[in-house]
């Protein structure tokens, strides 16, 4: 299992480098850089600002000292705000994001287990028929659609109560995580219950449920003992790419909620071509999914003991 | 006093499935009778519904779309048939052990085998974890698991399949049924192992006198472990008498041809001998005998009307134990050739 964890590690490594060169190398391909956006400069100023920030160097040689800096852990400085270094802007923004991510992916997992299971439990019947129904709305509906709705629900319901229950945008408390974090994960809690329903329905079918059953187990034991612990197992291998979706989405949310996540500078880097801001977060994010998906295989292997004793 | 002398009696069992395609009736008035710790083989081709009759009666079929319409079953007296859930769930593991197929899809791929077993000790009989710990090292020991104290936390896919298929044993017995049903538990296993199986169910049989029900298709393993012998064919008995009877006084023209099928080492006997045709539809089961469009003896009467059971004790569907019937490799093989009791 150690040898595992180490080589998985490595990999992560290499997936990470090839990560920020990709990112490099596309970022400098686009047409324009961080300065272009720059009113009032001259020939003589502009030259001036390329020398200060090293654009005036080849391309290979930015890279070489931008990798070398970052394995300092130096993402450099933000080129759209006044000296304000990328690690800053990580330090501050990326805890807002991380618990408001991760909260989701606890809404989207806990409510995608408990909904497929029910649907699956009560198979072309009514709850079933609404479930799957739900289902096909959380997946359609974009989350800024989602997102809207809910301000509008929060805002009548502390109408109708006549003060503040929740916060209808804004970051503090839990009570304004909560609308937040429900509306970034409504699509991924919609996939995996539709994945919970079908592991649930394609377990209850093997031979060994009919062992239970022929072992004289009332229909809750096998439920709980045999049923779900071998029907989560797929929904646990789609935790990984579910963060990644998660993450990098919050980016609308958290615009329509007002939350300062790291979202936000994640997109606008882009939009205003603001190198250093674009490396920090990309790698940064990438670095935190490549760790977040060797989590997650570590964590199945502890449900499956085939994969922690190696046999598959 | 029948309930003395057998530890299951079913009769005039019928189940059918109700399909998109329309109603199958996979288990057509299925009678027989199970002697205490003796062997009862269900023989019969693939779908001829030897383990849906005994999954039936154990409740282990879908219910819907599956539907018994008639017939009882009575473990040593009590009725099985149309009892709540709860009470068969008191019965299943407890006085009527099952084992299965393919040991290797049977067992919880996330849970050990000592947990498995256990499991059974602690539902039925209230037993303490570290009790049925105790029970279950014995059980493994029983089914000669070599060291049982290392393998009792292993997983089933540290097993190979013949030792799973103790383990199956191992949960079967766990509780002292008085019958055990064996859903062909040697198919999967290669030859060798399949006669240490054959060898260990049979000790176990000598040792506590357990009753069994043997589903099978392989008339080697009939001939190794029979008492008795019922052999269906589309959905219904056509035969049932001790092993020498089925053997040796075959009165069902589809038990010749069983017996013509098996596979022999006479080198003079280079091709393997076949029942031409396949078993009828049973959606639209045919009004005469099932059989009657495969058999070499069949009659314009056999098309027409179905076979009642003939004899008493070894008993035969087939019109050809009628007083008027023509000569046939079957005649006189059942004992009294007269008018059916039905």
């Amino acid at each position: 299992m150690l040898s595992y964890i180490l080589k998985r590690l490595g990999i992560g490594v290499f997936t990470i480098w090839f990560i920020a060169t990709a990112t490099f190398t596309a970022m400098h391909m686009v047409p324009g850089d961080p300065l272009s956006n720059e009113r009032g400069t001259n020939e003589i100023i502009r030259a001036n600002l390329e020398r200060q920030y090293g654009l005036d160097k080849p391309v290979f040689q930015q890279y070489l000292l931008y990798m070398g800096n970052m394995l300092k852990g130096d993402f450099g400085i933000a080129f759209s705000e006044e000296n304000r270094s990328v690690n800053d802007i990580i330090r501050e923004h990326f805890p807002v994001s991380a618990t408001l991510g991760l909260l989701s992916l606890l809404f989207a997992t806990a409510g995608g287990v408990l909904w497929g299971a029910l649907a699956a439990l009560y198979r072309n019947r009514l709850p079933d028929a609404v479930l799957m129904f739900l289902v096909i709305l959380g997946i359609s509906v974009p989350s800024f659609v989602f997102a809207a709705l809910s301000q509008l629900l929060i805002l009548n319901l502390n109408q109708w109560a006549g003060r503040s229950i929740l916060p209808v945008a804004g970051w503090g408390d839990f009570r304004s995580m909560l609308v937040p974090a429900l509306v970034l994960g409504m699509s991924t809690m919609a996939f995996m219950t539709r994945l919970m329903r079908s592991s649930m329905l394609e377990v209850a079918n093997t031979d060994y449920i009919r062992t239970a059953r022929a072992k004289g187990l009332s229909p809750t034991r096998i439920f709980f003992r045999h049923q779900l612990r071998n029907a989560i197992l797929p929904v646990i291998t789609v935790l990984g790419p579910a963060i990644a979706i998660i993450t990098t989405g919050g980016f609308v949310v958290e615009s329509v909620f007002a939350i300062p996540g790291l979202g936000r500078y994640f997109v606008q880097a882009v939009a205003q071509l603001d190198y250093t801001v674009i490396m920090g977060t990309t790698v940064f994010f990438g670095a935190f999914l490549v760790l977040v998906v060797i989590a997650v295989d570590i964590l199945y292997g502890f449900i499956d003991p085939r994969i922690r004793l190696g046999a598959v | 006093m029948s309930s003395s002398e057998y530890a299951l009696e079913v009769d005039r069992l019928a189940v059918s499935f109700d399909t998109y395609g329309g109603v199958v009736q996979a288990v057509r008035d299925v009678s027989f009778k199970l002697r205490k710790g003796r062997t009862l083989a269900i023989v019969g081709e693939s779908g001829c519904g030897k383990s849906v009759t005994m999954q039936s009666i154990m409740g282990l079929i879908p219910m819907p779309p599956g539907r018994i319409t008639q017939g009882s079953a009575r473990l040593n007296g009590d009725e099985l048939l149309g009892i709540s859930q709860k009470a068969l769930n008191a019965i299943r593991g407890n006085r009527v052990g099952m084992i299965f197929q393919d040991p290797m899809s049977s067992l919880n791929p996330t849970m050990t085998i000592g947990r498995q077993i256990a499991e059974t000790l602690v539902v039925h009989r209230g037993l303490s974890t570290s009790a049925a710990r105790k029970e279950v090292l014995e059980l493994l020991r029983l089914v000669q698991i070599p060291e049982a104290e290392k393998r009792i936390d292993q997983y089933p896919f540290e097993f190979s399949g013949g030792m799973l298929q103790r383990v199956m044993i191992a949960m079967a017995i766990a509780c002292k049924p008085e019958v055990l049903i064996a859903d062909e538990p040697t198919t999967a296993l290669d030859v060798t192992i399949q006669a240490q199986i054959l060898n260990l169910l049979k000790d176990l049989q000598e040792r506590y006198g357990l009753s069994i029900i043997l589903i099978t298709h392989d008339l080697g393993v009939v001939a190794r472990m029979a008492h008795d012998v019922a052999v269906m064919y589309a959905g219904q008995v056509v035969e049932a008498g001790s092993v020498d009877d089925i053997f040796y006084r075959s009165a069902h023209p589809y038990t010749l041809g069983l017996r013509a099928a098996m596979p022999s080492n006479d080198p003079e006997k280079r091709t393997l001998r076949i029942i031409p045709g396949s078993p009828p539809d049973l959606f639209a089961p045919p009004p005469g005998c099932a059989f009657a469009a495969r058999c070499p003896h069949a009659m314009r009467l056999c098309h027409e009307h179905a076979p009642p059971l003939y004899g008493t004790g070894h008993i035969a569907r087939c019109w050809l134990h009628h007083p008027q019937a023509p000569e046939s490799p079957v005649r006189g093989n059942i004992a009294t050739l007269t008018e059916p009791a039905c």
